[in-house]
C-alpha cells in the first residue's frame, strides 16, 4: 500500500484492462447464473458437476490454489530479494504434495460436503462441538485471506491510478465484494469452479508467455539472464545467493524456516481447497486430477520464478521500488516493457481475476462450513430440509462477503502478505493436526480434536498479537507501543507443534473412543465406497 | 473386512510408502531451506558461470517432485488399485448376502431411488 503513486499503465492500457476485465465478468456471471443449482439440492450446491474430467478438475484445484499474491507478490519477492523468494516459490508447489500425497484420497473416500462430514464418521460420539470448533477455525482462516484478497484489489488499482481517493477505494471494495458474492450465493460450486477454470487457463497461459518471452529476449541463455538480473539488482552477485531478505540475524533465518513451515504445512489445509478435493466422483478421477493440477502449479511456480528475475533483469530494481515499495509492481512493470500496453492489460486483467476467484472459492468454502456445520448439525441436529439448507447456505455467502468487505474497508492498509501468513499459520496449527490425526491415527478423540483446533487457532492468533507485526517496530499496526515478547513475525514454528501437541495430549488423557469406529473409518478411506 | 489379511498388507504398504514420500518430499525441502539459512557458503559453490548449488538444489526440488509422483501414481497402480478392487468386491458380495439373509426375514421395501443417492 505504500505506495509513491507512479502508475504503471497509460489511459490506453487501463482502458483495455477495463474492457477485458469487464467482459470476462460478464461472460463468467451469466455462465454462474446459467450453471446455478436449479433444484436446491445440497449436493449440488456444495460440490457442484461431479463427473467433471481430470482435467478440468485440475485446473480448478489450480485456480483455487494459486492466489494473487502468488502470482504478484511472490514474483514482486523473488525482483526484489533473488534467491530468498525464489525458495518462497518453491515452497508454494511442495505444499500440493502434502495434498497429493496424504490428504487427497483419504479425505475424499471419507469426506462428504465439509471436513466436518469427515470427523463426525470418525468421531460420532462428540460430532457437534467438534464440528462448531471446526467451523471457528474454517470462518476465522477464510476470513482473513478474503480480507487479504479483497486488500489485494485495492492495491492493485494503486498500480494503475496511483494513489486512490477514500471513495475510489469503497468502491473497488464493494464492487469486488459484490461479484464474489452474486458468484458464491447464485452460482454455489457449479458457479465457483467455472470460474476457477477460467482463471486457471488464463493465469497457466498468461504466465507462459510472457516467461517465454522473457527467455526469448536472452536467447534461451539462463545464464545470460541470471547475469543480467544480478547486475540490475543493485547488490551484485548477492542477488543470487541466500540471505538477502532473511539472512540478517538468525531471528531472520527461523522467521523465513517458521514462515516456510507455516506454508508448505498451511496451505494443504486451506478449507477452499479441500473442499475442492470432494468434488471428483471417483478416486482414480481424483487422483489424475490432483497430479494435472501439481503439473500446472509447478508450471506456474517455475514460470513466475522467471517473470521475477526476468522484471529484474529487464526493467531493474529502481523502477520496480519505485513504483511499489513491496515489487507488486514488478509482473506489470515487466509485461509492459516486453509487450507494451496490450499484454500490461492482459496481466492486469488476470490479476483481478485471480483476486476474484480466490475471493470467491473462499467466501463458498466458509458458506458451507457454516450451513452444512453449524446450522444443519449443530443447530438443527440434521433435520434441515435440503432447500432450507441451501437457503442458509446461500444466506451465509452474503454474510460472509459483506463481512469480509467492512473488515478489508477498515483495514485497507494492512499488508496483505502478513493477513494471508497469518490464514497459513492458523491452517497449519488448527485443522492439519487435527486432519492428519483424524485421519491416521487410532487412538485420537474428539477431546484431542477440540483441544488442537482450539489451541492451535489460539495459540498462532496470540503468538502474533504478541509479535512485532503488531507493536515495537515502525511498520507495526501500533508502532509507539511495544507489548511484542514474540520475536518472529511467523507464529508457525511455536504453534504448528503445539497444535499436534494438544491433539495428543487430549486423546491420551481422555477416555479412548470405540475401536471399531477407527477400523470401519480407516478402510473406508483406503478402499474407498464408490 | 479390517482383519481381511490382503487388506492389513495393504494397509502396511501404504502407510510405509505414504510416510517415506512425504518425508523426502517436505522433508528434503526443508533441509533446503535450513541449509540455505545456515550454511550460505555451501549453497554458494559455484557449478557454473551464475548457476550456484544452491540454485541447482531448487530447480532439483521440481525434479525431486516429479520424480516422487511418478513413484506415487507406480504406486497407486500397481500395489494399491487391484487390491482395493478385490476387496470392494469382497464387501459387495458380503452385503449382497446379507440382504439375501434379511429378505429371507423380512418382507422386503422397495429401495426408494433416493435414498442411495452416492455421497
Amino acid at each position: 500500500m505504500v505506495t509513491t503513486g507512479a502508475a504503471v499503465v497509460d489511459r490506453f492500457g487501463l482502458q483495455l484492462t477495463l474492457a477485458l476485465f469487464l467482459s470476462v465478468i460478464v461472460v463468467t456471471l451469466f455462465t454462474a447464473l446459467l450453471t446455478a443449482p436449479q433444484r436446491d439440492e445440497i449436493s449440488e450446491f456444495y460440490l457442484g458437476d461431479r463427473a467433471m474430467t481430470p482435467l478440468r478438475n485440475g485446473l480448478a484445484m489450480c485456480g483455487d490454489y494459486v492466489s494473487a499474491a502468488t502470482l504478484l507478490g511472490s514474483t514482486g519477492l523473488v525482483a526484489l530479494t533473488g534467491y530468498d523468494g525464489l525458495l518462497y516459490l518453491c515452497g508454494t508447489a511442495v505444499a500440493w504434495m502434502m495434498v497429493l500425497l496424504l490428504i487427497a484420497e483419504p479425505l475424499r473416500n471419507t469426506g462428504r460436503f465439509t471436513l466436518g462430514d469427515t470427523l463426525a464418521l470418525r468421531l460420532p460420539r462428540m460430532q457437534r462441538p467438534v464440528r462448531l470448533a471446526l467451523a471457528v477455525c474454517t470462518l476465522t482462516v477464510t476470513t482473513l485471506y478474503l480480507v487479504a484478497q479483497l486488500v489485494g484489489s485495492v492495491a492493485l488499482l494503486t498500480q494503475f491510478t496511483g494513489e486512490p481517493s477514500a471513495a475510489t477505494r469503497t468502491l473497488c471494495v464493494v464492487v469486488m465484494g459484490t461479484i464474489v458474492i452474486v458468484y458464491a450465493a447464485i452460482g454455489g460450486m457449479p458457479g465457483a469452479t467455472f470460474i476457477q477454470i477460467v482463471k486457471a487457463v488464463m493465469l497457466v497461459s498468461g504466465v507462459t508467455v510472457t516467461a517465454v518471452m522473457v527467455l526469448q529476449h536472452f536467447d534461451w541463455n539462463l545464464g545470460a539472464l541470471l547475469t543480467a538480473a544480478a547486475d540490475n539488482s543493485g547488490s551484485g552477485t548477492r542477488f543470487l545467493e541466500p540471505g538477502l531478505r532473511y539472512g540478517a540475524s538468525t531471528n531472520s533465518k527461523l522467521d523465513f524456516l517458521s514462515l516456510q513451515l507455516a506454508i508448505v504445512l498451511g496451505l494443504a489445509a486451506l478449507p477452499h481447497v479441500m473442499m475442492r478435493l470432494l468434488a471428483p466422483k471417483s478416486g482414480r478421477v481424483l487422483r489424475s486430477s490432483v497430479v494435472w493440477a501439481m503439473g500446472l502449479v509447478s508450471l506456474v511456480c517455475l514460470a513466475a520464478g522467471i517473470l521475477g528475475l526476468g522484471a529484474t533483469a529487464i526493467v531493474g530494481r529502481d523502477t520496480i521500488v519505485q513504483t511499489d515499495r513491496k515489487g507488486d509492481a514488478a509482473v506489470l512493470l515487466l509485461a509492459h516493457a516486453l509487450g507494451g500496453g496490450v499484454l500490461t492489460a492482459l496481466l492486469s486483467c488476470l490479476a483481478f481475476v485471480t483476486l476474484l476467484a480466490v475471493a470467491a472459492g473462499l467466501t463458498l468454502a466458509a458458506a458451507s462450513s457454516l450451513a452444512h456445520d453449524v446450522y444443519g448439525e449443530v443447530i438443527r441436529k440434521g433435520k434441515a430440509k435440503q432447500t432450507e439448507e441451501v437457503a442458509v447456505a446461500r444466506l451465509s455467502a452474503v454474510v460472509i462477503g459483506v463481512l469480509g468487505m467492512l473488515l478489508a474497508l477498515i483495514s485497507w492498509g494492512a499488508n496483505t502478505a502478513t493477513l494471508a501468513f497469518l490464514a497459513f499459520a492458523i491452517a497449519a496449527s488448527a485443522i492439519l493436526p487435527t486432519l492428519v490425526y483424524t485421519l491416521f491415527w487410532r487412538r485420537f478423540t474428539a477431546r484431542g480434536a477440540l483441544l488442537s483446533l482450539c489451541g492451535g487457532l489460539l495459540c498462532s492468533v496470540l503468538l502474533v498479537v504478541f509479535s512485532p507485526v503488531v507493536s515495537s517496530t515502525p511498520e507495526s499496526l501500533y508502532p509507539s507501543a511495544d507489548f511484542a515478547w514474540f520475536p518472529l513475525q511467523n507464529p508457525g514454528i511455536v504453534s504448528i507443534p503445539a497444535g499436534f501437541l494438544l491433539g495428543w495430549l487430549g486423546s491420551v488423557l481422555g477416555r479412548n473412543e470405540t475401536p471399531e469406529i477407527y477400523e470401519d473409518f480407516e478402510v473406508r478411506a483406503l478402499v474407498g465406497v464408490d | 473386512m479390517s482383519h481381511d489379511p490382503a487388506y492389513l498388507s495393504l494397509r502396511r504398504d501404504h502407510r510405509r510408502f505414504s510416510v517415506r514420500a512425504t518425508t523426502v518430499a517436505v522433508g528434503g525441502f526443508l533441509l533446503y531451506v535450513l541449509l540455505s539459512g545456515f550454511v550460505p557458503d555451501l549453497m554458494n559453490l559455484t557449478l557454473s558461470g551464475h548457476l550456484t548449488l544452491g540454485l541447482a538444489l531448487g530447480l532439483g526440488q521440481f525434479v525431486l517432485m516429479a520424480l516422487i509422483v511418478w513413484r506415487y501414481l507406480v504406486h497407486m497402480r500397481t500395489r494399491v488399485a487391484p487390491v482395493t478392487r478385490g476387496l470392494r468386491g469382497l464387501a459387495r458380495h458380503h452385503e449382497k448376502a446379507a440382504a439375501r439373509g434379511r429378505a429371507a426375514t423380512v418382507p422386503s421395501v422397495a429401495p426408494r431411488a433416493g435414498e442411495y443417492r452416492p455421497w
